[in-house]
């Protein structure tokens, strides 16, 4: 377990490093996901968007990073390598995820000061906002691992997770407010979060949060389950 | 109560039982059959080589054996370990190189060799306290960034990961595919000094000069099955010496101690089954009596690669 821990955040600086050196990288995962939530919040009540916004972060630029680089390492044999390495397939993907998580945190820190800057004041409950990101980007981490196994390669990962986009953007309570959405919103795994940030933000109560946490763990069951059945270390042989 | 059975576990492997066991291994993919019942074992500390063509097995037994693959069939045990239930036991203790894995390409060198390192520590081996970069020649290129590597340079970074923790158990498959006469040389010296120091390594080569200055056993696999297995002598002696000559007019040559004599072009190659001296009586008394002079005549023990060829010819 202590093992797995240190593998996990070695692997994870690891992960960091190499992404300062990708500059298309850091542009796709970093900047892009501010850039398209500046857009969006141009089209209603901008404090409202921008505080549900991590919701939509989450499968944009943790989701869709993570389904890139776990399909390009498969194919590059990289996979291979680190699962021969002295690190367990806990640690391997432990380390995916803190290093995912980091750059989340900090796409949220740079949220809340957009958000300070414009008005709308800073969150009152900030472990409530942890908990929601590091049950998201488990979430979505393993979605990831899962939607891996079902892409052939990196250049169709673009279109493999598409779906996922699309359902996380139109089907989370992000520019509506969740109680003029259908029930079924409620059932795509960026809402709980959509809503636990907001609730973090505006000073919601751990109560209120429960359903929430409680719908991601059963997301994370689920997840979990996925990526057991399709993910896949080697590329496919012949 | 769980330290208990950690040492327990780790007793096991240490007391001096074989290192790498195998017992009627059988891997199936689909339909078809990779290894079809192979059985040999390692001795801690010997150096064993399995030999084989291009798609023989000999990459599907070492998955097994790195716990990469669960066998269809049979028994593996490293180290007294099962490969694939004991991992987290046995992972430890043992090296792999891998036959084609990739590397983070923007990383150099030497941040690859840093993680590898720290990745061991973590696990609570003591890394090798030598530069390994020194040890397989790389240090000049220590700050390079490994995707600007060759594939023989990249080969050898290869074999420094592997050996960084210092394993008791080193699996090497073709260490040294795409190196050049130096670096394969140099890697031979590699693998002698872990040998010297006690490690236990399995390797997979179809350099059969490989395997005869390293192994001290071998086994030849063909087509998922172990046909030849000994120490280098033994298996040569499975081959008989040869004979060769030239006639110097066309004639027709004996049949030696049962062995059909292959001509071409007037040069005649004898492989005997057993010793060339009766042979050889036989083969200059009907010289004598065709009063003939056989020109460059010469007697060749069996090499590993006449009992390689045997095996693979032998099934075609």
């Amino acid at each position: 377990m202590r093992t797995d821990v240190l593998h996990a955040v070695r692997l994870a600086r690891m992960d960091l490093k190499l992404l300062g050196r990708n500059t298309t990288a850091v542009f796709n995962v970093l900047l892009l996901p501010l850039l398209f939530a500046w857009m969006l919040s141009q089209g209603g009540s901008e404090s409202f968007i921008l505080t549900g916004m991590p919701g939509v972060l989450l499968a944009f630029a943790v989701f869709m990073n993570l389904v890139n680089s776990f399909t390009a390492r498969r194919e590059e044999l990289v996979l291979k390598r680190l699962r021969g390495g002295q690190g367990s397939a806990v640690a391997i993907f432990g380390g995916a995820g803190l290093a995912a998580l980091a750059v989340f945190v900090l796409q949220v820190a740079l949220l809340v000061v957009w958000i300070d800057r414009t008005g709308g004041g800073l969150p009152e409950n900030v472990p409530m906002m942890l908990v929601a990101a590091v049950l998201g980007v488990a979430v979505f981490g393993l979605l990831a691992a899962a939607f891996s196994g079902i892409t052939p390669n990196a250049e169709l990962a673009q279109v493999a997770v598409l779906p996922v986009l699309i359902v996380a953007l139109v089907g989370s309570p992000l520019v509506i407010p969740l109680s003029e959405m259908p029930f079924a919103v409620r059932l795509v795994p960026t809402t709980p979060i959509v809503e636990m940030m907001r609730m973090g933000y505006g000073g919601g109560s751990w109560a209120a949060a429960l359903p929430w946490i409680g719908a991601l763990l059963a997301w994370l069951v689920v997840a979990g389950l996925l990526a057991k059945w399709l993910f896949r270390w080697d590329p496919r042989h012949g | 109560m769980r330290t208990t059975q950690a040492a327990d576990t780790a007793e096991r492997g240490a007391v001096g039982g074989p290192a790498i066991e195998v017992a009627g291994l059988r891997q199936r993919y689909g339909s078809f059959e990779a290894v079809r019942g192979i059985s040999f074992e390692v001795p801690q500390g010997e150096l064993f080589a399995l030999l084989g063509t291009n798609g023989a097995g000999k990459t599907t037994t070492m998955e097994v054996l790195e716990g990469f693959t669960r066998a269809s069939d049979g028994m593996v045990r490293v180290l007294g370990l099962d490969p694939m239930k004991e991992r987290r036991a046995l992972r430890p203790r043992i090296g792999i190189m891998l036959q084609e894995a990739g590397f983070f390409g923007d990383l150099t060198v030497a941040e690859t060799v840093d993680v590898w390192r720290g990745m061991s520590a973590d696990a609570g081996r003591q890394p090798v306290k030598e530069d390994v970069l020194e040890l397989v020649g790389l240090a000049n290129k220590a700050r390079t960034r490994v995707r600007q590597l060759s594939g023989g340079q990249k080969r050898r970074l290869d074999l420094a990961l592997a050996v960084l923790s210092r394993p008791e158990v080193l699996f090497l498959d073709e260490p040294t595919t795409g190196m050049d006469p130096e670096a394969r040389q140099a890697t031979w010296e590699v693998i002698r000094g872990l040998k010297e120091r006690g490690t236990t390594v399995l390797l997979t080569t179809h350099y059969l000069e490989e395997a005869e200055r390293l192994a001290d056993r071998l086994a030849i696999m063909h087509e998922g099955v172990i046909h030849t297995y000994g120490t280098v002598d033994e298996v040569v002696a499975t081959t008989g010496d040869q004979i060769t000559f030239r006639l110097p007019r066309p004639a027709e040559p004996p049949f030696l101690d049962g062995a059909a004599p292959v001509s071409e072009r007037g040069h005649v190659v004898y492989t005997l089954r057993g010793e060339a001296h009766p042979a050889l009586r036989a083969l200059l008394a009907w010289a004598d009596e065709m009063e003939l002079t056989l020109e460059r005549l010469e007697v060749r023990r069996g090499t590993l690669e006449d009992a390689f060829l045997r095996v693979v010819e032998d099934k075609r």
